[in-house]
């Protein structure tokens, strides 16, 4: 009975729902239609979008932009008289007194840099140094790096600002912090601080501040990007270990000539207690420079400098240093890295000293005057470094070896020194160095401290070096 | 020695007054850091302007080594057309070195060349040296591609008409007959790149992603793992596995790259090096901007056929 019932029921529903189902089918049909409409109107749409950008693309790329720079000075108009438009450019691009006065931006310098970024560079240099000698050395405090023997220590950690202050000038500020001394606290300082002022007329460039000054070759590179691991002997007896760092003006001047010449002369205090000492700037220590340059393509190419350093020392007496120096680098054609590099500076020292008057006797009374007298002092160091491979693993490496010898300043004698070294730098940004120096000394005075003796020294040194961040290109 | 000196700097000076005045209105001098932008700045500037470029041609411009003779070409410069997108930021320690105020950052005797540019492979996240010699503001590789060169010759003009005003019209002139001349040849090269759209080339250093856009090609990977750092044995042998897998058999090479290298893989997967001209100049034949071009769709068209 129940099977009949339901039997009655399905048949019923489905005589029911005939119309109904071509009534959706209809419907279906209708919506499909529509979508069809709906979807051919985004495609048109899209292609309209596609078509408008592809418009633009083109425009953008035949417009003709006005450069960065253009904000300082508009470009004139086509048909502006020339006059008018000369006008506008300032001769030589050398700023009028009226814009200099005027307070200014240099926002237009880095809209490429977009907002939130800073207006200046910044990078930091890390130099650590490990040296391994004898006890006897170290007792004397006599190796390379003077009361850090046999230590693994941070020799500069250096932080790098630099950039423009405005169209005219630019500044560096380097902070640096090392171990100086055995166990002592890390100390930070200011090595550098300087600005430059990049529109003096002429062809002319003054930079002034704390600067490591452009003297001689090496001087003016800091401790991280120097050639080897260590600053010349003679640069350290003549200078003292951080080299000529002094507070003043240098002014240079590049002459309009064929070839590449420097001339540059510096007004400092004369603070550097090693060569001069008595730090004012009304009887000044005065520096002056010459270079020169010859690029011979594919046979390399020479600079070649003189320079000079004269001031006065502590005790009011005057010191003279000429120096001369020349660096050579073969890169054949085609190679990033020079296969060879030679280089070598030679310092000549004229100083007045204070000699106080012996005692021939032995009665404790000085049996000759005091006097004056000169000590004319030489010094050199020489190196040559041999990259070999171009490409490949290999490529990373290179050798080295310097050669030093000096005179000490003020006390008799001299030293040698022979170092070979190996360089291996996966990047441009990170580099380890390996050396052997081998040091001898004519005596033992001022190397003997605590019964140690510094006469004959050998050191294993280690290096490692990186960049973080902005670091200028290096020059030649 | 103290009449010596006077004598020395009088000298120095009397000569370089005379070298400095003779010919300085004549033309005016421009120095671009590399030859491609010379060759445009040529282009547009045409007899009006006596142009020099700092890289070689065959010379990796990422890295140029700062010597004091490029610092004379720039002492001497009117107008110095720079890439913009730190391709050339060795530049500017040439102009530090070169007491021109003429070219120094902010003064108008600069072109950045990039401006208006449509950069490619602009970072969208942070950046840094892990990833090898990245470029922060994008691949700086496009004056490779014609398709840029109206909006470069469009920076140069500008460039010029602030040194020379009174030129400007000769400046446009010559920059219109030169498009024209870009449009004819970029006619035929589109014609005889069109069938191979699509195709896929390896690259040793990332220099061609503009050149490729343009003509419809796929860099498939690129020698160099990383920007301006050799590449490991690892990456190597991953490279020639993709190269024999997806049949790639196009390797496009820079002249300052590694050409061993370049051809161990080529003999590898049996793919051909397609030595390329990365700058005017950089090969024979690429003599001035459109040569170049030209020298390298046909290079590249031949390679793939």
């Amino acid at each position: 009975m129940y099977t009949r019932i339901g039997l009655f029921l399905v048949v019923l529903v489905q005589l029911c729902s005939a119309p109904a189902m071509a009534q959706e089918a209809d419907a279906l049909r209708k919506e499909l239609e529509e979508l069809r409409k709906q979807f051919g109107a985004m495609k048109d749409a899209y292609e309209k979008s596609i078509n408008t950008l592809s418009e633009r693309i083109q425009a953008i790329e035949s417009r003709a932009q006005p450069s960065a720079v253009a904000p300082a000075v508009a470009a004139p108009a086509a048909s502006a008289p020339p006059e008018q438009a000369v006008s506008q450019a300032p001769a030589g691009g050398q700023p009028s007194l009226m814009e200099l006065a005027r307070p200014r931006e240099p926002f237009s310098l880095y809209q490429r840099r977009g907002a939130g970024q800073l207006l200046f560079d910044m990078g930091i240099t890390g130099d650590f140094i490990g040296n391994l000698t004898q006890d006897n050395v170290q007792k004397a405090s006599g190796g390379t790096f003077s009361g850090r023997e046999n230590r693994f220590f941070p020799r500069e950690i250096e932080l790098n600002l630099f950039g423009q202050i405005d169209p005219y000038a630019r500044a560096e500020v380097r902070i640096e912090a090392g171990e100086e001394e055995r166990g002592q606290e890390i100390t930070v300082k200011l090595a550098e601080a300087t600005i430059s002022l990049m529109t003096l007329p002429f062809g002319t460039q003054a930079k002034l501040g704390q600067m490591r000054n452009r003297f001689g070759l090496t001087n003016v590179i800091h401790e991280h990007d120097l050639p080897f691991i260590d600053r010349p002997n003679v640069l350290v007896k003549f200078l003292g270990e951080e080299g000529l760092v002094e507070k003043g003006a240098e002014f240079t001047w590049v002459p309009p000539l064929p070839f590449f010449l420097e001339l540059l002369g510096g007004v400092f205090n004369g603070d550097n207690e090693t060569a001069f000492g008595l730090g004012s700037i009304k009887y000044p220590l005065v520096t002056g420079r010459a270079r020169t340059f010859f690029d011979f393509e594919e046979w390399g190419a020479i600079q070649l400098g003189m320079s000079v350093a004269n001031g006065l020392t502590s005790e009011r007496l005057r010191n003279t240093i000429l120096g001369a120096d020349a660096k050579y680098k073969y890169k054949p054609d085609g190679w990033q890295q020079a296969f060879l590099t030679v280089a070598g500076e030679a310092l000549y020292q004229m100083r007045r000293v204070n000699v106080s008057g012996e005692d021939v006797d032995g009665d404790g009374v000085p049996d000759t005057p005091d006097e004056k007298r000169n000590r004319n002092r030489f010094g050199w160091w020489a190196y040559g470094e041999l990259r070999p491979f171009r490409f490949g693993p290999l490529s990373l490496w290179s050798a080295g070896f310097r050669y030093d010898w000096t005179e000490y300043p003020q006390n008799p004698g001299h030293e040698w020194a022979a170092q070979p070294y190996l360089s291996f730098a996966p990047s441009e940004f990170l580099r380890f160095r390996l050396g052997y120096k081998h040091t001898e000394r004519s005596l033992r005075d001022g190397i003997n401290l605590n019964g140690g003796s510094a006469r004959s020294v050998d050191e294993l040194l280690f290096q490692a070096t990186f960049i973080l961040g902005a670091h200028p290109a290096h020059p030649f | 020695m103290r009449t010596l000196m006077p004598t020395v700097l009088s000298a120095v000076v009397s000569f370089a007054l005379l070298i400095g005045g003779a010919g300085a209105a004549d033309k005016i001098r421009v120095v671009a850091t590399t030859t491609d932008l010379k060759a445009l700045t040529e282009a547009v500037g045409g007899d009006l302007v006596d142009a020099d470029a700092l890289a070689r041609g065959n010379q990796n411009p990422h890295d140029l080594e700062v010597r004091p003779s490029l610092m004379v070409k720039v002492r001497r410069a009117d107008l110095l057309v720079m890439n913009g997108l730190e391709l050339d930021q060795w530049a500017e320690v040439v102009i530090q070195g070169a007491n021109n105020p003429k070219v120094i950052p902010g003064a108008p005797g600069r072109v950045d060349a990039s401006q208006g540019i449509l950069v490619l492979e602009v970072p969208t996240t942070r950046v840094d040296r892990s990833m090898g010699d990245v470029h922060p503001l994008g691949n700086p590789h496009y004056t490779l591609d014609p398709g840029m060169a109206p909006a470069i010759t469009g920076n140069i003009l500008e460039g010029l008409s602030r040194a020379a005003p009174q030129s400007r019209a000769t400046f446009e002139r010559n920059r219109k007959e030169f498009l024209a001349r870009l449009d004819d040849a970029m006619a035929g090269w589109t014609r005889m790149m069109a069938p191979l759209k699509g195709a896929r080339v390896i690259v040793d250093h990332n220099l061609w992603p503009y050149f490729l856009t343009r003509f419809g090609l796929l860099q498939a990977n690129s020698i160099e793992e990383r920007p301006g750092i050799p590449p490991t044995p690892g990456h190597l042998t991953k490279l020639i596995a993709v190269m024999k897998e997806e049949r790639i058999k196009v390797i496009l090479a820079a002249p300052w790259g590694d050409q061993k290298l370049a051809d161990r893989i080529a003999q590898e997967t049996g793919a051909k090096v397609v030595p390329m001209a990365s700058a005017v100049g950089a090969v024979k034949g690429a003599d001035n901007y459109l040569d170049t071009i030209d020298y390298n769709v046909k290079a590249v068209a031949q390679a793939l056929r």
